[in-house]
């Protein structure tokens, strides 16, 4: 039996990519989209042939047994409270909220309806994060003293840039994925952070450069960059880095650095060509055999989302009362 | 003939002499150590005298070079400004910040040449990082990230790991990149650190500190004494016009990797990046130019004295893991 599954808003750029990958998946009806943008939903469904709802109630109506929401980011709570009041299962965008009333509210509508709720957190599913956390847990670097991250890329502009709907700029959307990875690594949580930000690059209202500072429960610490520090002639997206300190030795992972380097004379400009696993493709498949009722040991659960995304929400705090602030 | 001595024959000591054995109008006239069979090994080596003691080394030279251990610059330092000589002082300009004041106060008193051995300003990689960034060629600068480091410095006496001595690696490695984004983008506002220095580790250490400058530009700097795998440098300025990176293990003039024999050690590839000149002679002639021609020297006494002060404020904000401000 294919797992039918709906896509609630395109605003997020990631949803093209889940998009192709329901596609793709063998496990996977991919029934159709709603957004609160009727053209777009009208053009992806015609892109991607499938059927285009003119609400999200009435994709919630049909008989799609799960969502992925990749709306602007405040409205990620309204739309998944919407789909677990319907009994949808939910892969939702990260962060997964950018206040922390919003994410319990989240947390507690899953809980209450029974239906699972999980964070787009792909970099879990890098086959170089995995061999990463079998070497730490191995005791190959001994015990783990502190870590250094990065998750930089270029500005995503359009309502990534208006806080109003994105509820920050870099450090909102930037900090979530390296915080998660760091957690998983360490099954710490991250209890105190200082953050400092400024807007140097593009001098809107609005973060661009965004430097995090860690501490864990027992005593790791760990920097975290999260800004749009990628130039426009930049060779790619963007990174995500992960040194990784030990009493025996270092491990340093560059998510990304499995490419060709492609002098494009027609484009007038250099770029890195990814070959590595597509890791989006890993985790829409986890959370299609989640939503079968298999065990899904990767995928970020809602909690998970909800942690990270409040180191970044703390992160806010600190800049605020520029101290180190408890998560 | 202009008349140099050296107190302190360690590695310093021997990349010094190595440079004014270069220099045709420069004559190594006397050295001084503490350890009286090194001492006179060197002499024999750079055909030049052990002075029986400092006093006598003051007498004979005109330019007085101070490689000795953090914690010994003072000590000889003091002397020979007052004695009217031209002094050049190894980085850190002294182990606390009373020194400092000392050495600031005994220059302006007898007017003397003074440079603090800020050699990381005469790395060409770096000295044209810093002319591009003046030039305005990255625009405003956002955000700068700089590493250093590699294993745990080793030495017959292990000084560097006598927190007391060396200021460990904040104080001793980390200044380098401290007094390069001072010299190259101004003041700090505060700054906020972590480090293993205090976490009674033997023969580990490593820091993370983001500083934020008053200009706004944030700064993150990563030191380690850790890494098993070489010595390593790596700087990232971003603007709002581009971005300069630099990373001594990818750019690298030339690798040699040599086929070990059975049964012996080694086997270490060593990467090179040859120069006519290296970033020792550049430093000391510049000194020794400006002693000729009764110029400034381009690194102050104060620049010496205000790196360390950004060193005590980043262990101090190690230490005690409050954000530091600088007046």
């Amino acid at each position: 039996m294919k797992v039918k599954v709906g896509i609630m808003s395109f605003a997020h750029l990631h949803a093209d990519s889940y998009a192709h990958c329901l596609l793709t998946n063998p496990r996977a009806e991919f029934v159709g989209i709603a957004d609160h943008d009727p053209q777009r939903a009208k053009e992806k469904a015609q892109r991607y042939g499938v059927q285009v709802f003119d609400s999200y109630e009435s994709l919630l109506a049909s008989d799609v047994q799960a969502v992925i929401i990749c709306s602007e980011n405040v409205r990620h709570a309204p739309l998944a409270q919407m789909a677990a009041a319907a009994g949808k299962h939910i892969l939702c965008e990260k962060p997964l909220m950018t206040r922390l009333e919003d994410g319990q509210a989240m947390l507690a509508a899953a809980r209450g309806a029974g239906v699972q709720l999980f964070t787009a957190f792909p970099c879990r599913f890098s086959p170089a994060f995995r061999q990463l956390c079998a070497r730490v847990q191995a005791g190959e670097i001994g015990d783990l003293l502190a870590m250094r991250g990065t998750n930089r890329g270029v500005n995503p502009g359009g309502w990534f840039n208006d806080p109003e709907l994105a509820g920050g700029g870099a450090m909102m959307d930037h900090t979530v994925h390296v915080a998660d990875l760091m957690r998983l690594l360490t099954g710490q949580e991250i209890v105190e952070v200082y953050a400092e930000t400024n807007n140097l690059m593009y001098h809107g209202n609005f973060d661009d450069t965004a430097m995090l500072t860690l501490t864990f429960e027992k005593g790791i610490f760990a920097t975290l960059d999260s800004s749009w520090s990628r130039p426009r002639t930049f060779p790619t997206w963007g990174d995500v880095t992960l040194a990784v300190y030990g009493t025996r030795g270092v491990i340093e992972m560059d998510m990304f650095a499995q490419y060709l380097r492609h002098y494009d004379d027609r484009a007038g400009r250099i770029r890195q060509v990814f070959w590595g696993d597509n890791i989006d493709a890993l985790m829409i498949d986890e959370f299609l055999r989640a939503v079968s009722g298999e065990p899904a040991p990767t995928l970020a659960t809602g909690e998970d989302g909800y942690k990270a995304a409040a180191v970044a929400i703390a992160g806010y705090e600190s800049v605020q009362r520029s101290e180190p602030v408890r998560v | 003939m202009v008349k140099v001595g050296i107190v302190g024959l360690g590695t310093m000591g021997r990349q010094h002499a190595e440079a004014y054995r270069q220099m045709p109008d420069v004559q190594l006239c006397a050295v001084y150590d503490h350890h009286l069979d090194r001492a006179q090994a060197f002499a024999q080596e750079f055909n030049t005298v052990v002075a029986p003691d400092f006093k006598t080394l003051l007498q004979q030279c005109e330019i007085v070079d101070i490689c000795t251990p953090t914690y010994r610059h003072a000590e000889y330092a003091l002397p020979a400004i007052e004695a009217g000589k031209a002094v050049v002082c190894e980085k850190p300009l002294a182990r606390t910040l009373q020194e400092c004041e000392q050495i600031v106060e005994a220059v302006r008193k007898h007017n003397t040449l003074f440079m603090p051995a800020h050699v990381l300003r005469f790395f060409p990689e770096y000295r044209l990082a810093h002319q591009m960034v003046r030039a305005g060629t990255l625009g405003t600068v956002a955000a700068v990230r700089m590493r250093r480091g590699g294993d745990f410095p080793r030495t017959k006496s292990d000084w560097y790991a006598d927190f007391d001595k060396s200021g460990g690696i904040i104080m001793d490695l980390i200044i380098h990149d401290i007094d390069w984004v001072r010299w190259t983008l101004g003041e700090v506002e505060r700054l906020y650190a972590k480090a293993l220095t205090f976490h009674g580790l033997e023969h580990l250490d490593y820091t993370l500190v983001t500083m934020r400058l008053r200009n706004g530009t944030l700064a993150h700097i990563e030191g380690t004494w850790c890494d098993p795998g070489g010595f390593r440098v790596s700087f990232e300025i971003c603007g709002d016009a581009g971005m300069l990176e630099y990373d001594s293990a990818q750019m690298v003039a030339l690798r040699v990797a040599r086929r070990v024999e059975a049964g012996q050690a080694g086997g270490v590839e060593v990467p090179e990046s040859p120069a006519v000149q290296n970033p020792y002679y550049l430093e000391l002639r510049h000194f020794v130019e400006c002693y000729q021609n009764g110029q400034p020297p381009e690194i102050t006494v104060e620049d010496g004295m205000e790196a360390v002060r950004l060193t005590l404020a980043a262990i101090e904000s190690a230490r005690t893991g409050a954000v530091v401000h600088l007046k």
